[in-house]
């Protein structure tokens, strides 16, 4: 029999934040964009939970709802050095670790031989003492039961604290803990397929269980199929140690006002590209698709794509994305949010060259800037070439106080 | 011009010729061969301005004369022809070549060999002689590191040096490179430096067949060409102007890990890794680990998200730390093939510095290889 850990970090950016600033601790607060730059709440603490406000929500409706929100600005570079920690924790217990994001991870522990409260147990309170952040830990036979059975727990929850919670699913009782719980629980469930389950009569994962597979395909197809082998608690997706591979990397800026400056634009262009291929950098990416997202005044929103041969050569995927912006942008229309995306990663294996040491010293100037980026901050460190525009802006920005 | 050749003898040297056609050439007469009488033989001459190849073959002359008829009509009629007699007779007025074997008359038109680009003439009294079963494995053994990068033509030809006796072949495409040292039969008191394409050199390879005749090589003094010739056959090649890189400063002096494997074990090892590589990047895992008391084991371990993956285990003797290095299984593929003794030799630094694979007890060759980065 197999036991499957799902592990989630309680409110990860938020738990971080207040590891920086203890003075943050049981306060509402939200990491996130500033509302006068229409930001968007990555994370909140549960204290501002309690007001209605959740991640992907505009930070001005966060506020509205919550008037003593604290906003805090978020620092990934400092998020994913506590992830890499959590991640090394957990690679203790087993080599059978597979990450699914930055804060989210399932371990196989079948060949540990303790019992799986035991287990839990132990890895939240390495977790707790190493890198001192609160995660709550789902544990069941298979990654469907081990994840909801988290989702679960961690919605048990009430408080100004952090869940720190651990559910666990004795094998064989999997239906009967599914049974009363909203389809919405289920993974690929989303409020379409809800809503239309509860037309069918069907409103907890124990009426999709017994509901007909016929009718399911009828209505759903293969999914249908799925969804009922889900309901009885049924899943075999094994681990795959090492982190899942993204599909793709992507950012996107909103423009505190809609601009039709161009200098701005292809300024922010380079940024997001410079962080995305720090981001490709870091899990040895190369990328064979690059697309830009503009976003108008009126909110009608377009995408361009392009295909290349793999590469992670920042100048190059900056090229691309501007040709983009170039073709896209033939109207001048006045831009609202600018996003720059790669898509088609493939893990890099290069073949080594004997002389190419250009290629071999930029590489080094790249992990360089990265390396120092990641301990100092996001812009204190780039090109020459990339200081003229850089300056221009501010000097910009100077004469027209907002 | 009228003669009479074997039709053995003709499609043999029209095959040798053939591989200097240029068929999409501005100039038409490039795509033809060039037929000619020549002291009681036929010559058959192709050009494609950057190498000429001439072959002759014994023929009954009756007229002398010479013709050019387009290659890839000329060649497949030959080929078609019944293994007899050939006559060869042109027709000037009109450049048509009549070809007549058994019940076959063929009219091919053709141009004027006047229009046929003049080939130079060595002067043999200033040739290198050449063992011609050492020369073709010391070719064997380079040609293939060559680059096909159009881009950067130096690297698309091979480096060779003569010093008295002495004579190295060296080729790199920047990711591997093949050395082959070698001696000449005798003194020639030459010293030359000169980058010949490798296609040139595989060409002059082929048309030095397996003769026990030396082949002489000659450098028409500042002419920027090499010639070989035998009796039979002669070819001559555009030398490649530039900087050869300084590949002696690439060659590490030391290594740290030495391995001895069985030559065909890992030749066989890689062809089967090969397998599930190529649908891959082409790498190659390599894990040299060192096994108690008894000789290593060493794992070669090729995976393609789409096909599958594969594990291979040879044995092989370490001496040196255990090592983990990836390489491009082709590149490691092709330099086993030119490896002729039971044994050979990989040795290394580092995954992320050059390897070397050679011979075992044999100095004359040296391919070294850069590993691949994989995570």
């Amino acid at each position: 029999m197999s036991t499957i850990v799902h592990l989630d970090l309680d409110a990860f950016f938020c738990a971080v934040e207040e590891r920086r600033n203890p003075l943050l601790r049981g306060k509402c607060f939200a990491v996130g964009g500033s509302p006068q730059h229409r930001g968007v709440v990555s994370s909140c603490s549960y204290a501002a939970r309690e007001y209605g406000v959740h991640s992907a929500m505009p930070m001005s409706q966060a506020i509205r709802l919550c008037p003593d929100l604290i906003t805090v600005p978020g620092s990934h570079s400092l998020y994913r050095q506590y992830s890499h920690h959590v991640m090394a924790v957990l690679r203790q217990f087993t080599t059978k670790v597979e990450q699914i994001s930055i804060d989210e991870a399932f371990l196989d522990v079948s060949e540990v031989e303790i019992g799986a409260r035991e287990i839990g147990q132990a890895i939240q309170t390495r977790v707790n003492r190493e890198v001192h952040l609160p995660c709550s830990l789902g544990i069941a036979g298979n990654k469907l039961v081990a994840k909801i059975a988290n989702d679960y727990g961690k919605g048990q929850f009430r408080g100004n604290g952090f869940p720190n919670a651990l559910t666990v699913v004795t094998t064989g009782m999997e239906a009967d803990f599914l049974r009363l719980l909203p389809v919405r629980s289920l993974w690929g469930v989303g409020p379409k397929t809800a809503s239309r389950l509860d037309e069918m009569g069907i409103s907890t994962i124990g009426d999709l269980a017994v509901s007909s597979p016929d009718t399911m395909f009828r209505s759903f197809g293969q999914t249908g199929l799925e969804l009922v082998q889900h309901a009885n608690g049924r899943d075999d997706r094994p681990v795959y140690p090492g982190s899942s591979q993204s599909k793709s990397i992507s950012e996107e800026h909103t423009f505190p006002i809609d601009t039709t400056d161009e200098m701005k634009l292809r300024e922010q262009i380079k940024r997001i590209v410079r962080n995305i291929t720090r981001r490709m950098n870091d899990q040895r990416l190369r990328a064979s698709v690059v697309r830009i997202k503009l976003r108008w005044a009126d909110f009608e929103t377009i995408t361009r794509q392009r295909s290349c041969s793999a590469t992670d050569d920042m100048n190059l995927i900056d090229q691309l994305a501007e040709s983009l912006f170039d073709q896209a942008w033939a109207l001048r229309q006045p831009v609202r949010l600018i996003g720059v995306g790669v898509a088609g990663l493939s893990q890099k294996s290069i073949q080594l060259n004997l002389w190419d040491v250009e290629v071999q010293k930029n590489q080094r100037i790249f992990d360089t800037m990265a390396d120092i980026s990641v301990r100092f901050g996001n812009d204190v460190i780039l090109f020459g070439k990339d200081l003229q525009t850089r300056k221009q802006n501010e000097e910009r920005s100077n004469e027209n106080p907002p | 011009m009228k003669v009479t050749v074997t039709q053995q003898q003709l499609a043999h040297g029209l095959s040798l010729v053939s591989k200097a056609i240029a068929p999409r050439s501005t100039l038409p007469v490039l795509a033809n061969v060039l037929l000619a009488t020549d002291e009681g033989r036929l010559r058959l001459s192709a050009t494609n301005l950057e190498m000429a190849i001439t072959c002759w073959i014994g023929a009954k002359i009756e007229e002398e004369g010479a013709i050019t008829v387009p290659s890839r009509t000329f060649v497949d009629l030959v080929s078609a022809l019944p293994q007899e007699d050939v006559t060869l007779d042109d027709i000037i007025k009109t450049n048509t070549l009549n070809v007549h074997c058994g019940k076959n008359h063929t009219d091919i038109k053709g141009i004027d060999a006047q229009e046929f680009p003049p080939i130079p003439v060595p002067d043999l009294q200033d040739g290198v002689s050449l063992n011609v079963s050492d020369f073709k494995e010391m070719i064997q053994q380079v040609t293939f590191a060559a680059s096909s990068d159009e881009a950067r033509p130096v690297l698309q030809g091979v480096l060779m040096e003569i010093n008295d006796n002495k004579l190295s072949l060296v080729a790199t495409d920047g990711f591997r490179i093949s050395v082959r040292k070698g001696e000449l039969s005798g003194a020639t008191g030459k010293s030359h430096k000169l980058i010949i394409p490798a296609r040139a050199l595989n060409e002059a390879a082929r048309i030095a067949g397996n003769s026990d005749e030396p082949l002489v090589m000659v450098v028409p003094p500042s002419r920027g060409q090499v010639i070989f010739h035998t009796t039979n056959a002669e070819l001559v090649s555009q030398l490649i102007d530039g900087n050869f890189p300084d590949y002696k400063s690439i060659m590490p002096n030391s290594y740290k890990t030495m391995v001895t494997f069985s030559t065909p074990a890992l030749l066989k090892a890689c062809r089967q890794a090969e397998i599930i590589a190529r649908e891959g990047s082409n790498v190659v895992v390599m894990n040299v680990m060192p096994e108690n008391g008894g000789p290593a084991r060493v794992q070669l371990s090729a995976q393609s998200e789409e096909t599958g993956q594969s594990e291979i285990v040879v044995d092989a003797a370490l001496s040196g730390p255990e090592l983990q290095i990836a390489f491009n299984v082709k590149y490691l593929r092709e330099a086993l093939d030119v490896i002729n003794t039971p044994n050979v030799i990989l040795e290394a630094n580092a995954k992320n510095t050059p390897a070397m694979l050679c011979p075992a007890g044999d100095n004359s060759f040296q391919h070294i290889v850069m590993p691949m980065h994989v995570n």
